[in-house]
């Protein structure tokens, strides 16, 4: 927890020079959030039980999956065979003769082992974590204000959705939420946005995912994600410092995104997550 | 907003009352002296605090009350006069952490001067959410809003492609605007903010939900911001409520079949409990579809305990449906007993499953579309489901919470009259 503190005290080195690229206050491009921000997630990764860097396995559950011996779908150490299968919208598991269900979206403890179902009827994902967390601390390349950018929205004709895998592999409706332009060193460029929604708590997000020439030489080969801000009724904010790698980049468990088509960038974004030394 | 901006007046001086502090912040030593000065130089942290959380569209106003008794730090988090007790303050040099455990997240802090600032975090499936926090010692000024800004409203939620209704209610209270929002699955919780001329914000937040209505009447129509988490932004326009109905009714939404009503789960001893059971045989039966985790459903406890009161000695029944969190029944039954206890539950609880709405459907499976935490099914002397109410109105809405009471005991008396 020290650490997490001094990580916090840190910020307010930065605010002043926040304050004076954009003359008013905004508290969303101050690098106080930022930092604030990565310290909160190392923090998960290091020590969640669902942090990718405890994830074993991650599999469709298609007309069942076993786990534990050997020869099971999911090999797990000291553990006797049980079945995950799904019967009509719910997950079943079978565990030495007993079935219960599995909550969609949470963790089940089951020994020293969490297992967690989402994704949609049909089509979910088994996620596996095991006890023990990978040692990775992400990077990120130096917070550049320039990297923050503000463009508007070009929402298409109708309503469309598409089928899409989010960071942690899970596969989500999502909504094509419109054409993202930008202005580069080397013109105007597009980016394909897409709302994702979660119904508990109605919240969404407009999501990119992005590829760039940094990819493979600094940053993550695949790209990586980043969300808009919205700014007022027409105009968003987007902050490639606060671009960060699908959860493949942390564990070959997960299933990884393809990149997007059309949202190649011809530029290098040296801004946001790392990947690699 | 001359208030918030005070807020980022931070100076370099530490808490303003242990000024002694600072010399010790670099000794090694002031971990094992810090308690002695924190109690000697209080408050420290102690007091009201007006604390904000910085959305994309704007703060969000709430409360925080800390105070340190027998040595030990609590405080409270209140949303005008809703308040709940947070269930640990940790102050350990110039850092306060605030925990709300119900919903694993936390407020970190430190102080600048006499304000706070950090951000509110916690987690979900994807790791940590963070919003900006910071607070100034006091309390938020009492800003009513004006007549034509009061009523009922009926909303449309604008999202991409869609319009979806809703209702708005804009009252008065002794600590400023309050108010709530309806769909047709329930409503928001109570919300509190202040308003200025023509324009408002109120907002909710409890630890997990981060909710935020702003807006501004021009003429007779109401525009304005629906703010859900740190990013979310949802325009709506809205006009004066006429009286009509503006929601679907909540008995319309969630159907049965027309056979009669079965279910078999365990109790909290164990005892597995069917519709057939003697005690329920040729009773009117109520049967509450809840969750210990879910708010609108505490607020729907008391109101059935008082209709098992009053009509349980001419044949009521009520059994209690819980879908809880874990999954795990050693620490459901934990959590439904202390349910059971708080609101001095006499009817039957059982443990029937985990809260994943589709999974609780499934458990469920002679009704169709059934959407809402609390449900509540009334069955007649035969078991069959003659009304079901998806939904509960809480005290947030008297006037519907007192209606739907009404109609609630109306229901029971005709089918206790039915032979």
């Amino acid at each position: 927890m020290r650490n997490y503190w001094r990580l916090s005290r840190l910020t307010s080195h930065f605010l002043p020079l926040t304050l004076l690229i954009f003359g008013v206050r905004s508290p969303l491009t101050a690098q106080d959030g930022l930092v604030a921000e990565r310290s909160a997630f190392a923090l998960w990764l290091a020590n969640a039980p669902d942090s990718p860097l405890a994830a074993l396995a991650q599999q469709a559950i298609g007309t069942g999956l076993t786990l534990g011996p050997e020869d099971a779908d999911v090999p797990l150490k000291n553990s006797t065979r049980m079945t995950v299968r799904a019967e009509g919208s719910s997950v079943m598991l079978n565990h030495q003769g007993i079935k219960t269900p599995l909550p969609r979206d949470r963790l089940t403890a089951i020994g020293p082992y969490q297992l967690r179902p989402a994704g949609p009827s049909g089509r979910s994902v088994l996620t596996v974590f095991g006890p023990e967390h990978r040692t990775l601390i992400p990077s990120y390349y130096p917070a550049d204000s320039h990297f923050v950018m503000t463009g508007s929205l070009t929402k298409p004709a109708s309503r469309v959705t598409h089928r899409i895998l989010m960071p942690d592999g899970v596969e989500t409706e999502a909504i094509e939420a419109g054409v993202f332009t930008i202005q580069l060193e080397s013109g105007p460029a597009n980016l394909k946005v897409y709302r994702i929604a979660d119904e508990d708590t109605g919240e969404s997000e407009l999501v990119i995912y992005f590829q760039d020439l940094t990819n493979g030489k600094g940053s993550y080969p695949a790209g990586r994600f980043v969300t808009l801000t919205p700014r007022d009724e027409i105009t968003y904010l987007l902050d490639f410092n606060r671009s960060r790698n699908p959860f493949c980049a942390y564990s070959t468990a997960y299933a990884c995104p393809a990149p997007w088509p059309g949202n190649r960038l011809s530029v290098e974004i040296k801004a946001g997550e790392k990947y690699g030394n | 907003m001359a208030t918030d901006e005070t807020l980022m007046n931070g100076g370099m001086a530490e808490w303003r009352n242990a000024v002694l502090l600072r010399s010790f912040r670099h000794s090694s030593f002031r971990h094992l002296l810090l308690p002695l000065f924190l109690s000697v130089q209080a408050p420290g942290p102690a007091g009201p605090w007006r604390a904000v959380l910085d959305l994309a569209g704007g703060p969000l106003r709430f409360a925080l009350t800390v105070e340190q008794k027998g040595g030990t730090w609590q405080g409270k988090l209140c949303n005008g006069t809703q308040c709940q007790a947070l269930s640990a303050v940790r102050v350990a040099g110039d850092s306060v952490v605030f925990d709300i455990a119900t919903y694993a997240a936390t407020i970190a802090a430190v102080a600048r001067g006499d304000s706070l600032v950090g951000e509110y975090h916690n987690v979900g499936r994807r790791g940590p959410r963070t919003i900006p926090f910071r607070a100034a010692r006091g309390r938020w000024p009492v800003e009513k809003g004006f007549g034509g800004l009061t009523g009922r409203w009926d909303a449309q939620f604008l999202t991409d492609f869609d319009a979806s209704p809703r209702v708005i209610e804009l009252r008065n209270d002794r600590a400023g605007l309050e108010g709530t929002i309806i769909s047709n699955t329930g409503d928001y919780g109570l919300f509190w903010g202040h308003a200025q001329a023509d324009s408002f914000s109120i907002s909710h937040f409890d630890g997990s939900y981060v909710y935020m209505l702003t807006g501004r009447l021009k003429a007779d129509t109401l525009r304005g911001v629906f703010h859900a988490g740190l990013r979310t932004q949802t325009r709506f326009i809205a006009v004066r409520s006429n009286g009509a109905p503006h929601l679907k009714s909540p008995s319309e939404i969630t159907t049965a079949d027309t056979a009669p009503f079965r279910f078999s789960f365990p109790d909290l001893e164990g005892r597995q409990i069917t519709e057939a059971d003697p005690r329920l045989r040729g009773k009117v039966v109520v049967i509450d579809v809840f969750g210990t985790w879910c708010p609108t459903c505490h607020d729907a406890a008391p109101a059935l305990v008082q209709l098992y009161k009053d009509y349980h000695a001419r044949g009521l029944e009520i059994v209690g449906l819980a879908y809880e969190v874990s999954g795990d029944s050693a620490t459901d039954n934990h959590q439904v007993r202390l349910y059971r206890d708080t609101y001095h539950i006499p009817f039957t609880l059982l443990r029937a499953g985990t809260n994943d709405t589709e999974a609780a459907a499934a458990t469920l499976p002679q009704l169709t579309n059934f959407t809402a935490f609390p449900t509540t099914i009334f069955l007649d002397r035969t078991g069959r489901v003659r009304r079901i109410h998806a939904g509960f109105y809480g005290p947030a809405l008297p006037e519907q919470h007192a209606k739907l009471v009404k109609e609630m005991r109306a229901e029971v008396e005709s089918l206790l009259r039915e032979r």
